[in-house]
């Protein structure tokens, strides 16, 4: 055990473990059955962490408080989750005491008091193991993707298999990594993504009956001949060949019942010669129908990319002043180095702004959208580009607090040569940026103008840790020296660290039991949970 | 795609170093034999190399993709499919396989395109520069003759690969670790090499080989940045410089 945690971890914590662990054998019993009523995503969640984001708006913000900038100095570790097979990328489940977590091929259902293991599941598989982001839940059900590109429905409580079918087929270069996300507004839907971009394949999201497996839509990136945005294609082959994945969990604004999500990079990844044009709706924002899988409208932050830069960050949503009017929003930090702002009913575009250096736009179009510098493409010779393909931020999460009114999200800085090296028709890549130099930091933006307000450096590399803001006035993430780091969201001030001695690759959670908040979070193959000492967590 | 994983200092000197070469000349001879096949009998109407012609590209049909060893090529090249004006061929089982060896070479070389550039990358492709102009880039604005000589980069053009040489101007990596000299509130002062940097500690170990460690907030920290100069310039440098600077250094062999 690493120093820190030893003093941490006073006894009375491993006391109250073993309690907790009779505890929830007895729990367990008591929770078969119940699962998930869908009804409940449609209020932000409280105690549970039901969904991918927590809830549907993306906001990666917990109204729990007893973990507050007061007490942070007392966190202690409560439990530990050790020798997972694979680096963990996923964001836990919790429902009804329950926790469930990936990685590639893996469910784990462990207690949510102890981290003692209900049951395991494991599908062996070929294809893309490059990470896993999680389960998502309905009823007694619970969905996984895996690398050969199915959808598992595993029975909550034993981790049997209900049914098993393929989403796409792995043998043209599919996989699955993402979180699938559960929507009811009286028809329920498991809605879920795809990924690959090894080879030109067309990216899509489909909608499938939850009890059944049975598919209901499918919404394809590329439009169809005649489509509104087919226009942006040059021919079939270039448009049926297009990419465009649904990598990530998208939100959803019950109100509205539209589901927003975020497609990946057009293909081939690095040549645009065989696709001039706009590429929709690759590295778009698209608002759907979540009965049908129409769209409703779309916004493209990377007007046919060159460079990798997936929009397929977390969309997400609040209720806030624009202009001193109030809006239903949607932001986005964009792996392309952008922040976007949009009226999410209407897809409106309100702010584009670049939320760390970049060197690859010369402007920005009538439109919102950033236009490329042609010098920027990749070339043959090499080009010099900020950001890399990586990205300026990806995968892990940002945040919105609504009590800062601040967005919140780990930014990159990243220099890298981008190469084309295809010499006939590209196929595939065509290229690779190589790396030359990173570093990280973690922002604060003003939603109304995408303006930096506090910049908090993380040190040299990329960081692929994630951030969770609390009503109890915290900012949690992770530095790249393998610190643990709890913030004061207003200042970027660090209230609090933790060296793991491993790296984070993860997005933090929360959640309460029994009246205890614990703040949970991957490191390396190991999941960590944290508490405050009972004392003030029962004053 | 690709997740960003951790970008470890240096290490791009050692991945382009240590890849594996891009698909080339296929060590199969069924696939050179496909390829023979392939030219003569398909590609007219599918392009000598598969990518497509007349008819559809070939390295990314998913028939091909879904063939596992020609239970699904086989079919197409016998029977051809007359409605979409293919006629059958007239092959050898043998030159059928031949030829799916050669169309799943291609596959894969498409596939492996996201290596990029290997060792073994032209020169030829790098070198769109003038020499000239970057010699006086890199003894006047481009700053560089402030820490660098034409004698001290005898011979660099020849001791790495060609990506690896534009690379390694661009950043050369940590090769050597920062030194660092910590004054504490007593005047006094300790020199080393750094160790750790992040906001809760700095460590350091001296010329004797003693380890010293403090904490950041108590003590003043003036770290010598050796690559401070090169980062500068990945922020201003154009890419016309850039390639002017990479044609000078390729004349010091």
């Amino acid at each position: 055990m690493h120093a820190p945690f030893a003093a941490s971890l006073s006894r009375s914590l491993l006391r109250r473990a073993w309690v907790g662990a009779a505890a929830a054998l007895f729990m367990t019993g008591l929770v078969a059955g119940q699962g998930l009523d869908p009804k409940i995503l449609l209020q932000p969640a409280t105690t549970d962490w039901p969904t991918y984001n927590g809830d549907y708006s993306g906001r990666r913000f917990s109204p729990l408080r007893q973990i507050n900038a007061g007490d942070i100095g007392d966190l202690a570790l409560a439990w530990a989750f050790p020798n997972v097979p694979a680096t963990i990328k996923s964001t836990p489940l919790v429902v009804n005491g329950v926790m469930y977590f990936t990685v590639p091929e893996h469910v784990f259902a462990i207690d949510a008091r102890s981290g003692t293991l209900i049951w395991h599941y494991h599908y062996a598989a070929p294809g893309d193991h490059i990470g896993h982001r999680g389960v998502a839940m309905y009823r007694n059900w619970i969905y996984f993707t895996t690398p050969d590109a199915h959808l598992i429905c595993l029975n909550a409580n034993d981790g049997s298999v209900r049914w098993n079918i393929e989403l796409a087929d792995p043998k043209q270069g599919y996989f699955s990594t993402m979180a699938p996300l559960v929507v009811d507004h009286g028809t329920p839907h498991v809605i879920v993504g795809v990924s690959g971009d090894v080879t030109d394949i067309p990216g899509y999201l489909t909608s499938y009956d939850p009890e059944t497996g049975k598919m209901q839509w499918r919404w394809y990136t590329e439009p169809k001949p005649g489509e509104p945005g087919s226009e942006t294609w040059p021919n079939a082959d270039a448009r049926e060949h297009g990419g465009g994945m649904t990598w990530m969990t998208g939100t959803y604004d019950p109100e509205a019942h539209l589901l927003y999500w975020g497609t990946g990079n057009p293909n081939p990844v690095l040549a645009g010669e065989s696709r001039p044009g706009d590429n929709l709706y690759t590295c778009s924002i698209v608002a759907l129908n979540p009965e049908t899988g129409k769209l409703v409208w779309a916004f493209q932050p990377s007007p046919h990319d060159l460079h990798d830069w997936d929009a397929v960050e977390t969309p997400v949503l609040f209720d806030a002043p624009f202009h001193g009017k109030p809006r239903k929003l949607l932001a986005q930090a964009s792996r392309n180095g952008f922040f976007f702002l949009l009226d999410r009913l209407t897809g409106e575009h309100l702010v584009t702004a670049p939320f760390i250096d970049v060197n690859w736009a010369q402007g920005i179009d009538a439109k919102g959208r950033p236009i490329p510098r042609p010098d920027k493409a990749p070339s043959p010779q090499g080009s010099l580009v900020e950001p890399g393909s990586d990205g300026a931020t990806n995968w892990m999460s940002p945040s919105f607090d609504p009590q800062t009114g601040l967005f919140y999200v780990v930014a990159r800085r990243i220099f890298s040569v981008f190469y084309k090296t295809n010499d006939g028709k590209p196929e595939g890549w065509a290229g690779r940026d190589r790396n030359l130099w990173a570093n990280s930091t973690i922002r604060a933006l003003d939603y109304q103008t995408g303006k930096v307000v506090w910049d908090h450096e993380i040190g040299q590399g990329e960081s692929t840790a994630g951030i969770m803001t609390t009503a109890g006035g915290l900012l949690f993430s992770a530095d790249l020296n393998h610190n643990l780091l709890a913030l004061d969201p207003r200042s970027g001030k660090t209230l609090w660290h933790l060296n793991m001695g491993n790296g984070v690759d993860a997005s933090p959670m929360t959640y309460e039991l029994d009246g205890r908040q614990y703040y949970v979070i991957g490191v390396g193959g190991t999941l960590y949970a944290f508490t405050v000492p009972e004392a003030q967590a029962h004053p | 795609m690709t997740w960003g994983s951790r970008c470890l200092l240096g290490l791009v000197s050692l991945v382009v170093g240590s890849l594996p070469l891009q698909a080339q000349s296929p060590a199969d001879p069924a696939v050179a034999r496909g390829q023979a096949q392939f030219v003569q009998n398909c590609g007219f109407c599918h392009g000598a190399d598969a990518t497509g012609a007349r008819g559809p590209d070939l390295t990314r049909s998913t028939l091909v993709h879904a063939d596992l060893h020609g239970e699904l090529i086989a079919p197409v090249i016998k029977n051809g499919r007359v409605d979409r004006g293919m006629p059958p061929l007239a092959l050898t089982d043998a030159q059928i396989a031949d030829v799916v060896a050669f169309l799943h070479a291609r596959v894969k070389e498409a596939m492996a395109s996201n290596r990029g550039p290997g060792r073994d990358y032209p020169l030829s492709k790098l070198l769109t520069g003038d020499a000239a102009a970057g010699g006086a880039y890199f003894h006047g604005p481009g700053g560089c003759s402030g820490c660098h000589s034409d004698a001290s980069l005898a011979g660099i053009a020849s001791k790495y690969g060609t990506v690896e040489l534009q690379q390694r101007m661009l950043y050369p990596g940590r090769m050597d670790r920062d030194q660092v000299t910590v004054h504490l509130p007593n005047r006094k002062t300790v020199t080393g090499t750094l160790l750790h940097r992040d906001e809760f500690l700095v460590a350091l170990r001296d010329a004797e080989g003693n380890y010293h460690a403090f904490d950041p907030a108590r003590v003043r920290v003036d770290e010598q940045d050796s690559l401070a100069a090169h980062r500068k310039l990945l922020g201003s440098l154009s890419d016309v410089e850039l390639h002017n600077l990479y044609a000078y250094l390729a004349t010091l062999k």
